[in-house]
Formats: structure tokens, C-alpha cells, sequence
């Protein structure tokens, strides 16, 4: 019990540490960065300032102190929870991010556990078909699906259901005007979701696929077919288990990938979530926003990876790091 | 009733052997992937020859004009020839694919084999820096040091793209050097006097060849797929620099107006590129694997 708690705090000190070596770092890049913050705030009117109103505008939006010293206001003030304004909403960027936040949790959240149900339903369907014509079908079909750049098959998806057919919409969150409409949300989903699941599904499943093989190669199944039993035992109870440790992990370093498959899909079918943000603060060089959409986008990604050693531990015993000797 | 009188009792000759192990199978070299990249590659490097339009040429009078027997593939919004244009900005977007991925295949040699040869803290150190850079959405790196850098011409781009994508190479490279490291051939190199610039380039790197070509050739693959997503997203190309994302950037508008030919042709042009480059690279893979399979 003392060692987990001691292992769980290196991780979260090693989380911490990166977090801050991440906003030290964007920090640093977004202050250097050509492109005046001041004509985000005040739109056009920033070009017919003149240099004393400049300064005063710098000053009161704290542009005029080294970086240092900007970054550890900056940080001071984090700790608080105070991320700063919003040069471009002119609201706090906590605010302005709580309330697209929740849809991007939808459309990423969504896709992720999507992708990775089905790809682990289509591995072990193409793994149980080794080279029959099914298999060789689907891995041709998955590999030119992969290829496709995902912005493209979001166009093709709104020509065919949103122009010709006009099934579905093809853009937005929901309905103009009924935020709580949740049949209209789940229409809009549909298709941000096809696309993220679409071309991302077939490189996960592929990996399964092989990994699978790799395992139903292995001497212990046939032991269990000598000891009698069934195909499906075998395969659920035995080869699925002990891939489960790779499929979690895998799913823990693919989370940077979907989410940049969400933050794409958001852009394409102009869903207001933190991809939309994303897109509009680096135009706009908002750069409090940027920053605390890179950190939280960091932090995810690295929680992710937190709770997949964690599980894996707790899944299989011989990847906990212990350092007594083998035979205690 | 046996032909040798003094066989010895209980011996039994060797069973001959099976023939010689199987072979693990040669995967068929991708012929159809290479001819069609072959014909994209060469069809963009001479487009002067066969273009029927100047793809910079704003024809006023024929805006927007579907595939035709004129305009082979119909013309976009400001009067461009697509089928020119296809020829013509393929050149950028694969020059911007092998620039990047010169680019992130530098970064990742160098980066790679430094922390391989540095101390374990210095080297520990090292991968968690790149494992930090792994965290963020690549996406999201190249917004921000589009938004940092503030051009966008090729070069750039294919700068920014290449600085996004060398991190998982940098893994393997290290493995590699750090198994390579150790051998007597650099030994006897360092006794000699080699510095880490000369064992890198004369010693290590003929080494990683194999290992890399294969990440070598899907990053290709990836930094034209970036370019276009970028460009399409608005913050690659602009649209008077014609490459394939450039033109693909106007599909937004086209699919307001039903233009789909220029939605579908740029991106069945793109789709083909990346398929073929895909399946060259699965094929490198396969016959990099084959010796050391034991299946």
C-alpha cells in the first residue's frame, strides 16, 4: 500500500514537472511569436492607435514586461485558478473553454471508445479469418480508408448526406436555437463521429489484429485445445485477455491522435468545441487561450497515460515495477 | 536384411530432413503502388509538357466550368484550370513531402543517436523531453508554430511539418545506436580518432538505413497528407500558391455550390499518392522483417 502511494506520487510529480516544462515552453514560443495580441482584443482599432495609447493598451494587458516575469505573473495567477482573458471573447478563458468544453468530450469521447470497440470487435473478427478472402478484403479496404486525409472524407460524407440526400446536418452542435434538443445533438454527432471513427478505426484494428495472431500462436492454446476447450473459451477467456494489457496502452498513446482527429473534425463541420477554439486562437494569436488549450490538451494526454499503468498493473501482475527480487 | 554390417544396435539413421526450412514468403514487390507513383511523379516533374492551360491564369470567362473537353477536369471558382493545376501543384506537395521528411529524419538521426551515446540521466532525460513534445496533438504543435513563424510558403511549411513528426523515429534510432554503439567497428573507429560527427554519418547511420526506410517513407506519405489537411484547415498554403491542399481549400466553398469536381478529383489524386506511398512503405517493412521471422 506505501509503495502504491509512493509510485502514484512520482508519477503525479513527473506529471506535474511536464506540464510545467509544456507551458514554460508554449509560453515562451507564443510571446516571440510575430503578430500583434493587440489586435485581437481590440479588433481593427488596434492598427489606429497611436504609440502612447499602445503602450498604455501593453500595459494594461501586462504585454509590456519581460517574458519572465509575464510567465510567473502568469503562473501565480494559474495556481489560483485564474488562466487570464481572453484577448479575442474578452472573458476569462476558463469560461469561454467550460462552455464548449463539454461538447468536444461529447465528439471525442464518443469516437474514442467507438474506435476502439470496433476496432477490437474487427481485430478479432480478422484474426479468427487469418487470410481467408474476408480478412485480406478487409485489410485492403482499411488500408485505403487509412490513407484517406480525414478532412476529405468529411467532405465526401456532407456532399453525399448533408448536399445530396440531405439526411443529416452538416455542421454545428445542435439545431439553431435548442441547445437541449438531444435528438437534434445525436443528429449532429453522426457524422463528426463517422468520420474520427472511419480514419483512425483500421490502424488500431490492424494492430490488434496482428497482436492477436501473434498470441493465438502461442504454445498455451494448444494446451487449452488439448485439455478440451471450446474455441470460444480459448479466445475470450485466455488470448483477448492477455492482449488487454497492449490494448490499453495502446488505447493510452493514441489519445493525442484522436484528439487531433477531433480538433479536425470540429474545424471541418464547424462544431463549436476546443478544436474550433484551437483553430480561432492561433489565427488570432489569442495567446492565453492557445496556451491553456495546449496545457489541457497536455494534461489529458498525460492522465491518460497515468490510468493506463495503473490499470495495466492492476490487469497484469507482471507489469507492476517492484523492486524486490524475483522469487519474493 | 540392412546394407551396413556394422550398424551399431539401437541406431537409428537421421530422418532426412524436410528440405531446408521454409522460406518465409517474399511478399510481392508492389508493382501496380510503383508504376502509378512513378506516373504521378513524372507527370508532375514535366507538367509543362502535357499542361493544356497556364495553372496561374485567372480565366474570367470560364469560372467554374465542370470537366469538359477543354477543361479536362472543370475549373475552379477563379477560372483555374484543375487538370493544370493537379500537375503543376503536385510538385509542391511532394517536394513539401520529402522536405519534411528529410527534415524530421535528421532531427530524429541526430536527436536519436546523441541520447543514445549521452550518460542515462542525460539520455532518460532526453526521451521524456520528446515524450512531453508526443503529448500534444501534432496538429496542435504545427498550428502553433504556423502561428509562430507566420509565413506560409512551402519551405516553411514543410519546416514545421518535419518538426512535428520525428519523435517516434527518434525511439527507434536510439535503440539502434545503442545497440551499435558497443560494436568492435566503432571501437575501432573511436581508437582512431573518429569524432561523433564522422562515426554518425561514416558508421551509424549505413546501420540505420534499413531500420528507418520504412518510417522514412510513410512519413513522406504523412507530411503530404499534413499539407493538405492544413492548407484545407487555413493555415498551410494560401490559395495562390497552388499545391494539392491549396486546391483542395477551396472544396468548402465548392461544397456550398456543388462543384464537386473539386472536391473529388484533388482528392482522389491525393488518396491515390498516399495509397501508393503507403503500400511501397508496407512492402519496405515486410522485407525488412523477413530474415528475423520466425514463423
Amino acid at each position: 500500500m506505501k509503495r502504491t502511494i509512493l509510485t502514484v506520487s512520482k508519477k503525479l510529480l513527473q506529471a506535474v514537472l511536464a506540464l510545467f516544462l509544456l507551458s514554460l515552453a508554449v509560453f515562451y514560443m507564443s510571446r516571440l511569436a510575430p503578430g500583434d495580441p493587440l489586435r485581437s482584443y481590440y479588433g481593427e482599432s488596434a492598427e489606429r492607435m497611436n504609440s502612447v495609447e499602445r503602450a498604455a493598451a501593453m500595459e494594461k494587458l501586462g504585454l509590456d514586461q519581460p517574458i519572465y516575469i509575464q510567465y510567473g505573473r502568469w503562473i501565480a495567477d494559474a495556481a489560483q485558478g485564474d488562466f487570464g482573458i481572453s484577448f479575442q471573447y474578452k472573458q476569462p478563458v476558463s469560461q469561454v473553454i467550460s462552455n464548449t468544453c463539454f461538447n468536444t468530450v461529447l465528439l471525442g469521447g464518443g469516437g474514442y471508445l467507438l474506435t476502439f470497440l470496433l476496432a477490437l470487435a474487427l481485430g478479432i473478427f480478422c484474426a479468427l479469418r487469418e487470410d481467408s478472402l474476408a480478412d485480406r478484403m478487409i485489410c485492403k479496404v482499411g488500408t485505403v480508408l487509412h490513407c484517406i486525409p480525414s478532412f476529405w472524407a468529411a467532405l465526401i460524407l456532407i456532399l453525399l448526406f448533408s448536399v445530396l440526400l440531405k439526411w443529416l446536418p452538416s455542421g454545428g452542435a445542435y439545431p439553431i436555437g435548442s441547445p437541449n434538443d438531444l435528438f437534434g445533438r445525436l443528429r449532429h454527432l453522426i457524422l463528426p463521429l463517422a468520420v474520427l471513427v472511419l480514419s483512425h478505426l483500421w490502424y488500431y484494428a490492424y494492430l490488434i489484429r496482428n497482436k492477436l495472431l501473434e498470441e493465438l500462436k502461442q504454445d498455451y492454446v494448444l494446451l487449452c485445445r488439448t485439455k478440451g476447450l471450446s474455441r470460444r473459451v480459448i479466445l475470450w477467456k485466455h488470448c483477448v485477455r492477455n492482449i488487454m494489457p497492449f490494448f490499453i496502452s495502446l488505447a493510452a498513446v493514441s489519445v493525442p491522435h484522436i484528439l487531433g482527429g477531433t480538433y479536425i473534425a470540429e474545424k471541418v463541420f464547424s462544431y463549436p468545441g476546443l478544436g474550433s477554439l484551437c483553430f480561432e486562437s492561433a489565427k488570432y494569436h489569442d495567446y492565453n487561450m492557445l496556451l491553456v488549450l495546449t496545457l489541457l490538451t497536455g494534461a489529458v494526454v498525460i492522465l491518460a497515460n497515468f490510468s493506463a499503468q495503473f490499470l495495466n498493473d492492476r490487469i497484469d501482475p507482471r507489469m507492476r515495477q517492484t523492486k524486490r527480487g524475483f522469487f519474493h | 536384411m540392412s546394407e551396413n554390417p556394422f550398424r551399431l544396435v539401437g541406431y537409428k539413421p537421421a530422418e532426412p530432413q524436410a528440405g531446408e526450412p521454409a522460406k518465409p514468403k517474399r511478399s510481392r514487390p508492389p508493382v501496380a503502388a510503383s508504376v502509378i507513383l512513378g506516373v504521378i511523379l513524372v507527370g508532375c516533374l514535366f507538367a509543362e509538357l502535357f499542361m493544356n492551360h497556364d495553372p496561374q491564369y485567372l480565366d474570367l470567362t470560364h469560372l467554374s466550368v465542370p470537366p469538359c473537353s477543354s477543361f479536362f477536369f472543370g475549373t475552379d471558382p477563379l477560372g483555374r484550370d484543375v487538370f493544370s493545376m493537379i500537375w503543376y501543384g503536385g510538385r509542391i506537395s511532394l517536394l513539401i513531402g520529402f522536405l519534411a521528411a528529410a527534415v524530421s529524419t535528421a532531427v530524429a538521426v541526430v536527436y536519436g543517436s546523441v541520447s543514445a551515446c549521452l550518460p542515462r540521466a542525460a539520455n532518460d532525460a532526453m526521451m521524456r523531453l520528446s515524450e512531453i513534445v508526443m503529448s500534444i496533438p501534432s496538429i496542435l504543435t504545427v498550428i502553433f508554430l504556423q502561428a509562430a513563424i507566420g509565413q506560409s510558403n512551402p519551405f516553411a511549411l514543410a519546416l514545421v511539418i518535419g518538426a512535428t513528426g520525428w519523435m517516434n523515429m527518434a525511439k527507434i534510432v536510439r535503440t539502434e545506436v545503442k545497440r551499435m554503439k558497443d560494436s568492435v567497428y566503432i571501437e575501432a573507429a573511436r581508437t582512431m580518432g573518429a569524432g561523433f560527427w564522422y562515426l554518425l554519418i561514416k558508421h551509424l547511420l549505413p546501420g540505420l538505413v534499413s531500420s528507418l526506410m520504412f518510417m522514412v517513407v510513410s512519413n513522406i506519405g504523412a507530411a503530404i497528407g499534413a499539407e493538405a489537411t492544413l492548407s484545407f484547415l487555413g493555415i498551410g498554403l494560401p490559395v495562390e500558391t497552388v499545391s494539392w491542399g491549396s486546391l483542395l481549400s477551396q472544396a468548402d466553398r465548392a461544397l456550398m455550390t456543388g462543384n464537386w469536381w473539386l472536391i473529388v478529383i484533388p482528392g482522389l489524386f491525393l488518396i491515390a499518392t498516399l495509397v501508393c506511398i503507403t503500400d511501397l512503405g508496407n512492402y519496405i517493412r515486410k522485407e525488412n522483417n523477413r530474415k528475423c521471422s520466425n514463423l
